[in-house]
């Protein structure tokens, strides 16, 4: 489901079900050399969680990107976004990123780190399948965690 | 001659019915047309959309056949790709839609180890017949929707959604 009113009013009904939260993390690095494949990268990855939620539509909420700064520190990020997801009913929560430096941040496990392909000069069905057989290595992130007992 | 005068009176009587009848047929021929608009409304076959899966590749085993369109909601315009389960039932196609009717996950043909003859939701372990008949005792409520689906140039071409019809 899609963090839009009309999903949540879904989700509010059938939280039981829905026990998975996907939180995409994009950083913006708006310098000059740094624009484009920050932009690319915010694109893929967009991408990459849209064919997620379509996948997983009834048990996984996509939160809409999170964007902080190059140096914005990653730690405070990921205690306050947890903090803030404590207060739902989620199970699982997931963050899915480009950016390497999440994987050293202990505040945000189940981090899920993918690095950037730029898809933009790809043709439309040429780049579909580019973004399912990336879709392929997370499929079983997800599977193997929600198959632990809980 | 003078038999075939024509009065003042009759005169007067001529020309408001002709035009009292030029302005009743102009207020009534819009309605008239306005009412029979949708008969004469053509249904061509664009509803169909083809897709790039030949006919004479598919077996009685269930494909997944993509296909793309462009969605328009409200100012953005998406190219929306989606897809649907093929398979051949005799002679005729059957295309099932791949959206689980519990909480519209996107179901697989045969991803289920221990039941490869069915259709599996990875996400609450639903599980349909092959014809999109729900498994009992698993979360999705009614069997899978089908598309209108034909053969066109010895391609496959999906149509609307309905209903499931051969369950």
């Amino acid at each position: 489901m899609h963090f839009t009113g009309k999903d949540v009013d879904q989700y509010v009904q059938q939280q039981e079900y829905v026990d998975t939260a996907v939180v995409p993390l994009v950083q913006l690095d708006l310098s000059a050399g740094g624009l484009k494949p920050s932009a690319s990268a915010s694109d893929y990855l967009q991408s990459l969680t849209n064919l997620l939620e379509k996948q997983f539509k009834g048990r996984v909420l996509l939160f809409p990107p999170l964007s902080y700064s190059k140096m914005a520190d990653r730690a405070r990020i990921a205690g306050e976004i947890s903090g803030e997801l404590s207060k739902t009913a989620f199970k699982h929560v997931f963050y899915v990123t480009t950016d390497p430096e999440w994987r050293a941040i202990e505040e945000a496990p189940n981090v899920i780190w993918l690095p950037a392909i730029p898809t933009e000069n790809m043709d439309q069905s040429f780049k579909l399948s580019v973004m399912e057989d990336q879709l392929r290595q997370v499929l079983p992130v997800f599977l193997k965690e929600w198959s632990k007992p809980s | 001659m003078s038999n075939n005068r024509v009065s003042r009176r009759q005169f007067l009587g001529y020309t408001l019915t002709g035009v009292g009848g030029f302005m009743a047929a102009g207020m009534l021929m819009p309605m008239v047309r306005f009412a029979v608009d949708p008969i004469l409304q053509q249904h061509d076959a664009g509803d169909f959309i083809l897709t790039d899966t030949a006919v004479a590749d598919l077996s009685e085993e269930p494909v997944r056949v993509d296909f793309a369109y462009e969605q328009v909601d409200a100012w953005y315009t998406s190219e929306v790709t989606s897809s649907a389960w093929v398979y051949k039932e005799g002679d005729k196609l059957v295309a099932l839609s791949p959206v689980c009717k519990h909480l519209g996950c996107t179901v697989n043909w045969a991803a289920d180890p221990e039941h490869p003859t069915q259709f599996f939701c990875p996400c609450h372990a639903g599980r349909y017949e092959k014809n999109g008949q729900n498994v009992a005792g698993t979360p999705p409520l009614g069997p899978l929707d089908e598309f209108e689906v034909e053969e066109r140039d010895g391609f496959v071409a999906l149509g609307a959604v309905k209903a499931n019809t051969i369950v």
